[in-house]
């Protein structure tokens, strides 16, 4: 570690060339644009929190006013729109982007031109489905959008064009990522790391690619009719036409519920990397691991109607879906029961990223058993649509993404940036966070089966429903100090923590086997992978030796690949140095995403008295998406060798 | 600075926490709740109750398994000094195999009583139950009893409408047919059953049995789809009766408006107590807190009798305790009169939007207020109706309830919709007129 | 002048272009997932047309003539079907043309023998070829349009209009940027010949012009020839 001399400023910016605000401007690189997922999405982070700290303040108590009916309608609806697709999805991408380059040892993605479009495109796509609400006109019609309400004749304002064009420009970004992702995963494997080698992180992220490149498809359609319905006066959701608010709500939630896997399956990827690490053990049943997240993706499309069991579907369609919903606890337990056994009989170390990891397992059980709860559908007629609903989501996406996010940030913070963070503060950030979030959503629990419908901006007194509601806000207010402390932690560790040694927590998979941060082109020698946990091979390996290995079995291809045995990397030289070809920095990536943004906001007009202000943008932004486009597919990604 | 506490030691506030919500958990069960869902009051809503009393037993044995081996795992296998080197069991296909067969059968035993209770729940209603149509409207509901009609004297028969009271008769079958004049909507009263949603060119069916062991009493119901900006104000009321005192409702919600027949001729006003002396239910004077002087109904020959349930025992949790928008007020000092109300209310707004039976007032799109005075809210179960209520309401119901269809009325009022402010020209009326106007409503007894 | 290729993409492996865990060119494989995703989308629209089948509530109609009192005017069943099946014999056409350029392309180095070899082995007259064909449909369908809004059916007349329209209209724009895209091909022959180094490019385009193609099967099928 001597070598390391110089600050760890962020990712091979040895040369003047790859620091500055256009080094970030212009980046293709992986980690960096995984750097920039993370800020972006933290920061919605807390703009959705905040939002929700508004929420909690109005209902504190009993027919308080502090904001408007409207204001808070925009409220609720902005808060899970951001938390959804504004912070959680994007900082599983940050994972995405950061690692699995680095745990499959690939240089980068397969498209990183297109990665940055992506992060550019969603960076864009997020400010403007956000800025509306700086002037009262944000998207008000809740998360998923129901149909007629968000139709022109009962949603009149630019609010609701606002979220569909937003929710629009979000899906290019996903959709483009996770071609990106389910390329790079299926072809740009080290020689050796077979898929039954890949990390449990990759192998998640993997899946969820999948489920975004088959469930975004859907809900673009539903927003296309809703964005004709809206500018263009087709029918599809026209009540007086005939049209069928139910379609909506099927093309939603074919959609709706493959997104909530896309949301916890990066989370449970990141606890399997930390609790095995932190336990000294390799995970429990690794390839009953892999089946079951295939099979949660798989099930996930086969049980959306479980969101609409009180519209009137019928007693076949009832258990159907009931009877499929139920069916995903199986393999989910699984998965929880393989991560207690991974730390059973193991030397468990209580890092903070172990302490969200543990946490994210108490606290999703507790969601997933509400969530089997609702899937009973009489039963969920009772439930549906009120704080018993909002309990079982919070404790699954915050008990379980956001907890499970938490332990991915601490565990590669220093692999990021170079440093560590303090586990002291980590510490009271955790505790903290743990336990206000309990008090804030269990209460929920009974205000709900107490009667509270959800959604609403203002109850009476007497329902009884004060004692629960004003927990729930001192919970949430709690979760604003804990939130604090993180933000305090993560920058003062990034600009003064202890230098982080390559494998600080003495880790098994290629990322730790680089320096921290990583050089731009991560790998100087592509690594020769032979098991599942490299690392462990070299120091311990009586850890890993039940565990399958190649030692002769590569194929004449892998052998070919010129590549070496898995290795602690030590050399610092730069790309080109080693003469490794890098992509070249561009700034086209992001013209083209502006453009898209610039395009869509002419459509914002198109009801005005005076269209030239339409014109004129969508003609702009047209001009711009072209010609960029041009540019890029014109212009070379590596500098001319030959 | 030095902590003396170390953020473990927050494990013990936790525990507390979580003992105290778990007392509080048992507290569902018990009163105080008046929108409980853990009831017997109807034979859906006991199908429920024993579901979720099995999904709460399987659920808790999951839950204290798995936190206790979670808890066990993470004190017995702490790391006690760094050169621990555990044992390396990569996985155990028996004990895989018994986790995923456990869980398959819990839920087959959730599953079986799950199947049932749908294809009985959901299955048609008896023939002779009472039907009520639903209509949700943003943000009010119109409650229709096809099965009670009445002939009007120009012959055209009208079905007994009202809105945001539903009245039900103990012991017998309730068929519901949901519908909505706009966006979707949710059908909940949580004492009696689960909710089914009003969906726009759709018609759907819910029904149940108020129990036989139920006594007259009130319970709470509400919208529980979101619907637009007055969502959370989209609520009303059940009142579960005896049958003879839902006899006596459908006789007197039937019996024609009072002052429909009176000739619109300057009639003498009548003592104040003639019509509490014919009989009819009285309004508690507590319901309005500053006891409004009101020229009562006049004393006109079909004086309704039967049954309203009597609002002066209405429960705390059934009177709303909305507060009134900062900056509206009505003076107290204005009486006003029934019988020019009658006249005023023909030739205003209002008839644009309500139907009064047997009035010019004929209009389907806002509430039915034929028998208005015997509600037992105004504006949805939002605010008490009573005089106070009733005349800050017509002033400036925009102001009273979020991007409600009702126009601000008030002369002078600012309209907070639209900006602008409410003139003659408008239509807007004096305070005089609009005491005038609420005289009258309260006489639609 | 090396035109990179619209799908830019890194190997893995140290020194240049070699290895790939699959051998596949990382572009075919990122079309395959385009080609999953945009399957769910062509789904999602063909459902939706279905389930609006005969629900709208005034005509014109797809197959059903519509005559007074319940029509205001006498409407007659407004899909065209010989028309159609001629258009998606020209389109299926184009596929098969679109075969042939990229054998052409693959086999450009190959010696050809009689005049025969040569037109087969001319990627330019194939590109054209495709490109013309794709087009003439885009000429038939907008010939449909135009047809169809003279007798009174457009976007916002009923449910069977919109859902119709935006079906075909989504799968027209498909073909609309498959022809550009070929058209791009083109100039690259003429600025430098496409030959075997090239083929991927033209092989992925292929695979997209096949599934836009296999897409009008089905739209075919169920919109036009079942009642
Ligand atoms: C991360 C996101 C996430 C996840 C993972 C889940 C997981 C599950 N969800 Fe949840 N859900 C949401 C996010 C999520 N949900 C959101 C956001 C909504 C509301 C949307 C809205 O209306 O706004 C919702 C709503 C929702 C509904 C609709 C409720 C309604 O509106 O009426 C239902 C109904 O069935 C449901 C069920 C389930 C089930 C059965 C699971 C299962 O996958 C859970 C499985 C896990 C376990 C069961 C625990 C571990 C298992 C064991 C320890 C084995 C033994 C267990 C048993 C035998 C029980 N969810
Ligand atoms: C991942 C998703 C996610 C997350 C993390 C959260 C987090 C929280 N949510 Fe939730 N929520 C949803 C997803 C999420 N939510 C969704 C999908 C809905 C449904 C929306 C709909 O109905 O349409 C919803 C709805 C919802 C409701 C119901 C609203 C209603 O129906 O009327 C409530 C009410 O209490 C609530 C509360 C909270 C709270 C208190 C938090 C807390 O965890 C938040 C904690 C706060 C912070 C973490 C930020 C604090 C920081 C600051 C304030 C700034 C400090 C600044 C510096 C330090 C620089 N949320
Ligand atoms: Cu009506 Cu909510
Ligand atoms: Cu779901």
């Amino acid at each position: 570690m001597a070598t390391v001399a110089a600050s760890p400023t962020y990712a091979g910016a040895e040369s003047g060339e790859h620091t500055g605000l256009w080094s970030w401007l212009t980046t293709v690189d992986h980690k960096r644009i995984g750097v920039l997922y993370l800020y972006t999405s933290l920061f919605f982070f807390l703009f959705g929190g905040l939002e929700a700290v508004l929420i909690r303040a109005q209902l504190a108590g009993p027919n308080k006013h502090l904001v408007s009916a409207e204001t808070f309608n925009q409220l609720f609806t902005m808060h899970g729109t951001t938390m959804i697709f504004l912070a959680v999805m994007p900082l599983s991408a940050s994972f995405f982007n950061f690692l699995i380059p680095l745990q499959i040892g690939a240089r980068d993605v397969a498209f990183p031109r297109l990665n940055a479009f992506s992060y550019w495109v969603y960076l864009f796509g997020g400010l403007f489905i956000t800025l509306p609400i700086f002037f009262a006109a944000a998207p008000d019609g809740g998360w998923f959008g129901y149909a007629p309400l968000t139709t022109r004749q009962f949603s009149q304002g630019v609010n609701i064009d606002f979220w569909v064009l937003g929710l629009q420009i979000l899906g290019i970004s996903s959709l483009a990522a996770a071609f990106n992702f389910i390329t790079t995963i299926i072809n740009l494997r080290a020689p050796g790391m077979n898929l039954m080698r890949m990390p449990m992180f990759t192998w998640m992220s993997f899946v969820v690619q999948f489920l975004l490149v088959l469930a975004f498809p859907v809900i673009t359609i539903a927003l296309f009719f809703l964005q004709f319905d809206r500018f263009f006066g087709t029918n599809f959701y026209e009540i007086g036409a005939g049209g069928d608010p139910l379609l909506w709500q099927h093309l939603f939630w074919i959609f709706g519920h493959p997104e909530v896997y896309i949301l916890i399956l990066p989370a449970f990827g990141l606890v399997s990397e930390v609790l095995p690490t932190n336990s000294k053990k390799p995970l429990f049943g690794y390839p009953v691991m892999v089946y079951s997240g295939i099979l949660i993706g798989f099930l996930g499309f086969g049980v959306w109607a479980h969101h609409m069991f009180s519209v009137g579907m019928g007693p076949i369609a009832d258990t159907v879906f009931g009877l499929t919903t139920l069916l995903i606890a199986i393999p989910t337990g699984v998965k929880i029961f393989n991560w207690i056994f991974t730390m059973w009989g193991g030397s468990i170390r209580f890092t903070t990223a172990m302490k969200f990891a543990i946490g994210l397992v108490a606290l999703f059980t507790i969601g997933g058993i509400s969530g089997v709860s609702h899937a009973s559908p009489p039963a969920d007629l009772q439930q549906t649509d009120t704080y018993y609903i909002v309990a079982h989501f919070h404790y699954v996406l915050f008990g379980g993404s956001i907890m499970g996010i938490f332990a991915g940030i601490y565990h590669y913070f220093p692999k990021m940036f170079g440093r560590m963070m303090n586990e002291k503060l980590g510490s009271w950030h955790f505790w903290l966070n743990f336990i206000a979030m309990n008090l804030t959503f269990f209460p929920m629990h009974f205000s709900g089966m107490l009667g509270m419908p959800r959604r609403i901006y203002t109850y009476d007194a007497g329902q009884g429903w004060e004692t629960f509601n004003l927990i729930s806000s001192i919970g949430a207010f709690m979760l604003v100090v804990a939130t604090a402390i993180f933000v305090w932690n993560f920058f003062r560790s990034k600009s003064s923590g202890p230098l982080a040694p390559d494998n600080p927590w003495d880790a098994a998979t290629l990322e730790w086997s680089i320096p921290s941060p990583p050089p731009e082109y991560n790998f100087a020698e592509i690594p020769l992978v032979e098991s599942r946990y490299p690392l462990w091979d070299l120091t311990h390996p009586e850890r890993t030796s039940e565990i399958p290995h190649t030692h002769e079995g590569w194929s004449d291809q892998e052998k070919a690949a010129d590549a070496k045995p898995v290795h602690i990397e030590r050399d610092r030289r730069s790309a080109k140095e080693l003469g490794i070809p890098m992509p070249l920095p561009t700034i086209k990536p992001l013209f083209v995403a502006l453009g898209i943004v610039v395009m869509l906001s002419g459509l914002i007009f198109i009801h005005k008295e005076d269209k030239s202000a339409a014109a004129a943008l969508i003609a702009l932004g047209a001009m711009m998406i072209i010609g960029f486009l041009y540019a890029w597919v014109t212009s070379p990604l590596e500098p001319d060798h030959h | 600075m030095h902590w003396k506490i170390r953020p473990r030691q927050l494990a013990s506030v936790a525990i507390l926490t979580g003992l105290a919500l778990a007392i509080a958990a048992c507290g569902s069960y018990g009163k105080g709740y008046p929108n409980s869902t853990f009831n017997n009051t109807t034979e859906f809503n006991t199908a429920i109750k024993s579901l979720w009393d099995t999904l709460l037993f399987w659920g808790t044995f999951v839950f204290i398994l798995v936190e206790g081996i979670l808890l066990y795992t993470v004190f017995r296998f702490r790391r006690r000094s760094d050169a621990d080197e555990p044992q390396h069991v990569h996985g155990n296909t028996a004990l895989e195999i018994g986790w995923t067969i456990a869980p398959a059968v819990i839920l087959t035993f959730i599953a079986i009583p799950t199947v049932r209770t749908i294809f009985r729940t959901q299955a048609r209603a008896v023939p002779n139950a009472l039907q009520v149509e639903v209509v949700g409207h943003q943000w009010w509901w119109e409650f229709r009893y096809p099965q009670f009609t009445t002939r009007t004297p120009t012959g055209r028969v009208d079905t007994l409408v009202t809105a945001n009271d539903l009245y039900l008769p103990i012991g017998r079958t309730v068929n519901f047919t949901l519908r909505t004049k706009d966006v979707i909507h949710s059908f909940w009263v949580p004492q009696l059953g689960g909710k089914r949603d009003l969906v726009s060119n759709h018609t759907n069916y819910l029904w149940f049995t108020p129990d036989t062991s139920l006594r007259t009493t009130v319970f709470n119901g509400s919208c529980n789809e979101y619907c637009g900006a007055s969502h959370a104000n989209m609520r009303f009321r059940t009142f579960v009766v005896t049958p003879t005192e839902f006899d006596g409702w459908v006789q007197h919600q039937l019996s024609p408006a009072a002052f429909a027949a009176a000739p619109p001729a300057p009639a003498t006003p009548a003592p104040a107590d003639t019509a509490r002396a014919a009989g009819a239910p009285t309004r508690p004077a507590s319901a309005s807190p500053a006891p409004v002087p009101v020229t009562p109904a006049v004393a006109v020959a079909q004086q309704p009798t039967g049954y309203t349930f009597p609002m002066e025992s209405l429960p705390d949790y059934a009177s709303p305790d909305t507060p009134t928008p900062a900056g509206l007020s009505f003076p107290d000092n204005i009486t006003g009169d029934a019988q020019r109300g009658a006249e005023q209310f023909a030739r205003s707004a209002c008839i644009g939007c309500h139907t009064i039976r047997g009035t010019v007032a004929a209009s389907p799109i806002g509430p039915n207020l034929t028998h208005i005075a015997t509600r037992s809210t105004i504006a949805a179960g939002i605010y008490p109706n009573d005089a106070r209520h009733l005349r800050l309401w017509i002033k400036n119901a925009r102001m009273m309830k979020p991007g409600v269809a009702m126009p601000t009325l008030g002369l002078g009022q600012r309209d907070p919709v639209t900006g602008a402010t409410v003139s003659q020209s408008l239509g807007g009326l004096s305070d005089q007129q609009i005491a005038d106007i609420v005289a009258y409503l309260q006489a639609l007894r | 002048m090396s035109a990179s290729p619209a799908l830019d993409h890194i190997q893995a492996g140290p020194h240049g272009h070699h290895y790939t865990t699959t051998g596949l060119d990382s572009r075919k494989i990122a079309v395959w997932a385009f080609i999953g995703s945009e399957c769910m989308l062509f789904a999602s629209l063909i459902s939706t047309y279905l389930i609006y089948k005969g629900r709208s509530v005034v005509g014109p109609f797809p197959h059903e003539a519509c005559n007074p009192p319940v029509c205001a005017t006498a409407l007659k069943p407004i899909l065209n079907i010989p028309v159609t099946s001629a258009s998606t014999f020209v389109l299926l056409m184009s596929s098969l043309a679109m075969v042939l350029a990229l054998a052409a392309v693959e086999n450009r180095d190959l010696p050809k023998h009689s005049l025969g070899d040569r037109i087969l082995g001319s990627s330019k007259l194939w590109l054209w070829m495709t490109c013309i064909l794709g087009a003439t449909f885009l000429g038939f369908q907008s010939y449909e349009f135009t047809s169809f809004v003279h007798e009174g059916l457009s976007i916002r007349t009923n449910l069977f209009g919109s859902s119709f329209f935006t079906l075909t209209g989504f799968h027209g724009a498909h073909v609309t940027a498959g022809v550009i895209w070929l058209g791009t091909l083109l100039a690259i022959d003429y600025k430098r010949g496409l030959g075997p180094d090239d083929a991927i490019n033209v092989d992925i385009a292929a695979l997209y012009w096949h599934f836009v193609d296999v897409v009008w099967i089905a739209i075919f099928t169920l919109v036009y020839l079942i009642k």
